[in-house]
């Protein structure tokens, strides 16, 4: 077929990936987040299908086709069913989390959910630095 | 079929799973401390079978094709499991790990129903079939059960801390696998097989191409985001730090190494025979492993919280171990090997130490626990031990996994990945180091009644008697100094050849016998400075401060714990990564 139909899923998936990852470097949302990452995957969907695809071939299946007629990769398909399965899961998993974040802080935005910070702002993180710093100060 | 060694082959994997299934199904009615011991056991017939397969596999890889598929005519269809000697000693390294720690968690969590060892027998299961497995898909797969796995259990507590450190590790980790599922698409698509033998010989014969090369930079960002190479470590050091101790063992223990080990396998198996990875290998690991073995040591100088100090002590030793593979050859990956094994013994023995503290005393903070680790005298002997061998005392197995390393990198005039490894060895020695003296010792300044730890007070159960916990870390760091250097020695350069399917090669050359000391005098001179530094004179002092500032706080800028500078970091890397096998 022409060149832009054979170059068409390549950069439709990667240009879903690009927007999957803007989203996720700008989200202030975790359910947004979780979206994003849902469109990061479909750029792996697109990815795999395109790979497999053969133009002008039928569906893998030979229940009413002669062996031999030309036919579109299944190993991809099995590909994308397992990815369609991990999405699932992972989709499901990071969901829970965010409920569970939201009955503890009341809160979705990751901002505001930053692990293991200072509650003193940008304080330096070591402590012996800020024995010494407190002692100056003291004086 | 014949019903040889290779029978073997899936029972590790199998076992774990179907204990998975038994103790799901029957968690309500299961007394006591059932699954405690069911676990237990699982995880040690898994270590026996995995040690077994290691002595027949040291003959020659064994192969087993699930459901009798084996290749025809060059076609691979089925999905098997290969092992060589190295991933059979790996695969039991592991086992025993879970074993002791099985053992350290014993009594851990009160109403749990068991599915804390649930999630750890699947956890277990997935990385023994990462180890084994010869079929990328596959590969892709216990990447992933492994990730969900670790996932859950990072969240286990269902803190607030305990929580965004598991989101910022599943988001970013997610990532690494559809990274990796569209290499795995691109390099099947290119070379109609699966199979890391039937991709091998297809991409032998391709030469130069863009679509394996494309293929093998998304399979490396994916095994690199699991291993945390710099730009990628910054979910480690959130996750590790807020899993429960146990999860901490085995995620800085073994998962972290097994993602280094997978790309080991990748670029020395699949993608042995493309040119242009091959050329661009070398740059790619040692600078950034380089970079990460720095950095990593900085960053766990800079920690008050002892689980996040460790955290980026496991990064830095990660760049030390990629260094290693950036040699290229079997001696930098043999020593790899026994590397991966001498630090997840060590590493895995500090986060026990951590747990201790954590549950004796009821903080992980350094600087609140000053003194307060005087009652557990031999949790402190241990520390200092682990600090000791982490930074590259010259006993044990992680001493000769450095050895080897060093060796490698050293006949091929590798100064830069030298220097770096020997200055990240000292850093996270340092900083454990002086973790030690300060809590076990009451050493260093005073800080008087300032302010908490950067989270949330954590606790974790204390009622459990000490020699449980300490018992399974004095086994991590006995096995570390005892198992005897002339077997490994004699087992290695084999191992590593038949690992890399590359022709045995003989003589070994270890690096010179000084530079190991010169981490331990970094590490010694590091955690003096961090506990004495009141009493030194002024002059001395403010320079170091000077330097030090700056880059502290870029550093500290960087690691903001935001998932969205993550992802951007992902995608520099990503694109440092490509640009790099463009070039080449």
């Amino acid at each position: 077929m022409s060149v832009v139909s054979n170059i068409l899923p390549y950069a439709v998936a990667v240009w879903l990936f690009g927007a999957g990852l803007y989203g996720i470097a700008t989200s202030r949302n975790l359910i947004h987040l979780v979206g994003c990452l849902g469109v990061c995957q479909s750029a792996t969907y697109v990815l795999l299908l395109g790979l497999g695809y053969r133009w002008g071939s039928i569906a893998p299946i030979f229940y009413d086709h002669p062996p031999g007629t030309p036919a579109v990769d299944p190993v991809m398909q099995a590909l994308v069913l397992t990815d369609i399965v991990v999405g699932a899961t992972l989709t499901a998993l990071l969901l829970v989390l965010t409920i569970q974040v939201y009955k503890r802080s009341g809160s979705l935005d990751p901002e505001k959910l930053r692990p293991m910070r200072a509650r003193q702002g940008s304080d330096r993180a070591e402590g012996s630095d800020r024995g010494h710093d407190g002692k100056r100060t003291v004086l | 079929m014949t019903l040889g060694p290779s029978a073997l082959l899936p029972l590790p994997v199998a076992i774990p799973l179907v204990f998975c299934a038994v103790m799901l199904a029957t968690a309500h009615l299961l007394p006591g401390r059932l699954p405690d011991i069911l676990a237990t056991l699982a995880a040690l017939s898994v270590a026996i079978l995995s040690g077994m397969i290691a002595v027949h596999a040291a003959d020659g890889p064994l192969v087993y094709w699930f459901g009798g598929w084996e290749p025809r005519d060059g076609v691979h269809l089925g999905i098997g499991f290969g092992v060589d000697a190295a991933s059979g000693w790996i695969a039991a390294f592991i086992g025993v790990l879970y074993v002791l720690t099985f053992i350290f968690a014993w009594g851990f969590f009160d109403r749990t129903h068991g599915h804390f060892h649930i999630l750890m027998l699947l956890f277990l299961a997935a990385m023994i079939g990462f180890c084994f497995t010869r079929d990328m898909f596959n590969l892709f797969v216990w990447f992933e059960v492994m990730s969900v796995a670790a996932f859950a259990l990072t969240a286990y507590h269902l803190e607030k801390s305990a929580l965004s450190g598991a989101i910022n590790f599943t988001v970013i980790n997610s990532l690494a696998g559809f990274l990796m599922l569209g290499g795995i698409g691109l390099i099947y698509a290119q070379t109609g097989s699966l199979d890391f033998e039937g991709i091998a010989s297809a991409v032998g014969r391709g030469g130069r191409d863009p679509v394996v090369a494309g293929a093998f930079c998304l399979v490396a960002t994916a095994l690199m985001i699991k291993g945390a190479i710099v730009p990628f470590q910054f979910w480690l050091a959130d996750a590790h730090a807020v899993a429960p101790s146990p999860v901490s063992v085995i995620f800085s223990g073994a998962m972290v190494s097994l993602g280094l080990f997978g790309l080991a396998k990748v670029s020395a198996v699949v993608f042995a025979g493309s040119d242009q990875v091959q050329h661009a290998l070398p740059t790619l690991l040692e600078g950034l492993g380089s970079i990460t073995a720095i950095l990593g040591g900085w960053m766990a100088l800079l920690q008050r919280h002892m689980k996040r100090m460790l955290a980026f002590s496991t990064i830095s030793h990660a760049g030390i171990m990629l260094t290693a593979l950036g040699a290229l050859s079997p001696a930098g990956t043999g020593g790899m090997l026994v590397y991966v094994v001498g630090h997840g013994l060590v590493k895995g023995a500090l986060f026990m130490i951590a747990g201790i503290l954590l549950a004796t005393r009821a903080s992980i903070d350094e600087i609140a626990l000053r003194g307060l680790g005087r009652g557990i005298g031999p949790a402190g002997f241990a520390m200092t031990l682990a600090g000791l061998l982490l930074c590259g005392l010259p006993i044990g197995v992680l001493d000769q996994g450095t050895r080897l390393v060093q060796g490698a990198l050293w006949h091929q005039e590798r100064w830069i990945a030298l220097a770096a490894g020997a200055i990240g060895a000292g850093l996270t020695g340092a900083a454990v180091l002086r973790a030690t003296g300060r809590i076990f010792l009451g050493l260093g300044p005073d800080p008087g009644d300032e302010g908490g730890a950067p989270s949330e007070d954590e606790r974790e159960k204390a009622n459990r008697p000490l020699w449980v916990m300490l018992g399974p870390c004095c086994v991590l760091l006995a096995f570390d100094v005892g198992l005897p250097a002339s077997l490994i020695a004699n087992a290695t350069p084999e191992a590593a050849s038949a690992f890399m399917h590359q022709p045995s090669v003989s003589a070994k050359a270890e690096g010179p016998a000084w530079l190991p000391w010169i981490s331990v005098a970094l590490a010694l001179a590091g955690a003096g400075y961090g506990l004495f530094r009141t009493r030194l004179p002024k002059l001395v002092i403010r320079p170091l401060r000077a330097t030090q500032s700056v880059p502290t706080r870029a550093l500290e800028l960087l690691h903001s714990g935001l998932i969205g500078d993550y992802a951007a970091w992902l995608a520099i890397g990503v694109a440092l990564i490509a640009s790099i096998l463009a070039v080449s």
